[in-house]
């Protein structure tokens, strides 16, 4: 299964990441997610999320659940961008691509990959207020 | 046993530091690593039970038994996407 991960503070580019999407003859599904953050949090008024990572440990848990995927689905590629750093109300602070022969499996182990990041791997926010 | 201590999101303000140095028995647990540090920095009681604990870059229960040198990070439930 070909990875790619980035945790970065650059905004994310859906443009310019979907232009890259490879997939090969035998494949049926792309499935994408993108998370976007909301203008509110806690039922108060926000202007942005601020992202923290401990790096190491979140590309190394990053890797490990890249791993089980790999052995649970037939997947050909996942790549996944998680944002650090300040992230403005309707900016993306998430974006991820699953590819696999089938809508089925495209579906569940994407979903499968952000239900396990938001209990394994190490980034926090804090809701920066109005 | 020298044991090196990170502390990752808002455990930073409720330690007021981001690493810090403890000195532990040979044989310590990451459980009683915490005792000490909640000794320490009363402030990390309140989440005695919701603390993350990992040695070098991998999740440990409070059994696992530390060796000289551990790099140890402590932290909240993470809140990733």
């Amino acid at each position: 299964m070909k990875r790619q991960l980035t945790i970065t503070t650059e905004p994310i580019d859906e443009g310019a990441l979907l232009s890259k999407r490879k997939m090969s003859d035998s494949m049926g599904a792309a499935v994408y997610f993108l998370g976007v953050v909301r203008g509110t949090e806690n039922n108060e008024s926000i202007r942005a999320i601020e992202y923290e990572a401990f790096h190491r440990m979140a590309e190394h848990q990053f890797d490990l659940l890249f791993d089980q995927m790999e052995k649970r689905w037939p997947i050909e590629s996942a790549r996944l961008i998680h944002r650090v750093g300040v992230v403005r109300v309707n900016e993306p602070s998430l974006w991820v691509e699953v590819v696999a022969p089938h809508r089925g499996e495209a579906f569940e182990a994407c979903q499968w990959l952000i239900d396990e990041m938001k209990r394994a791997v190490p980034i926090w926010k804090k809701p920066l207020s109005c | 046993m020298q044991i090196t201590v990170h502390f990752h999101s808002y455990f930073r303000d409720l330690t007021g530091c981001a690493q810090t140095t403890e000195t532990v028995p040979a044989g310590s647990t990451v459980g009683e690593l915490q005792e000490r540090l909640i000794d320490r920095f009363p402030k990390l009681g309140a989440m005695r039970n919701s603390t993350l604990i990992a040695v070098d870059l991998d999740y440990q229960g409070r059994s696992h038994e530390l060796m000289d040198g551990d790099e140890v990070s402590f932290f909240p439930p993470v809140q990733g996407g």
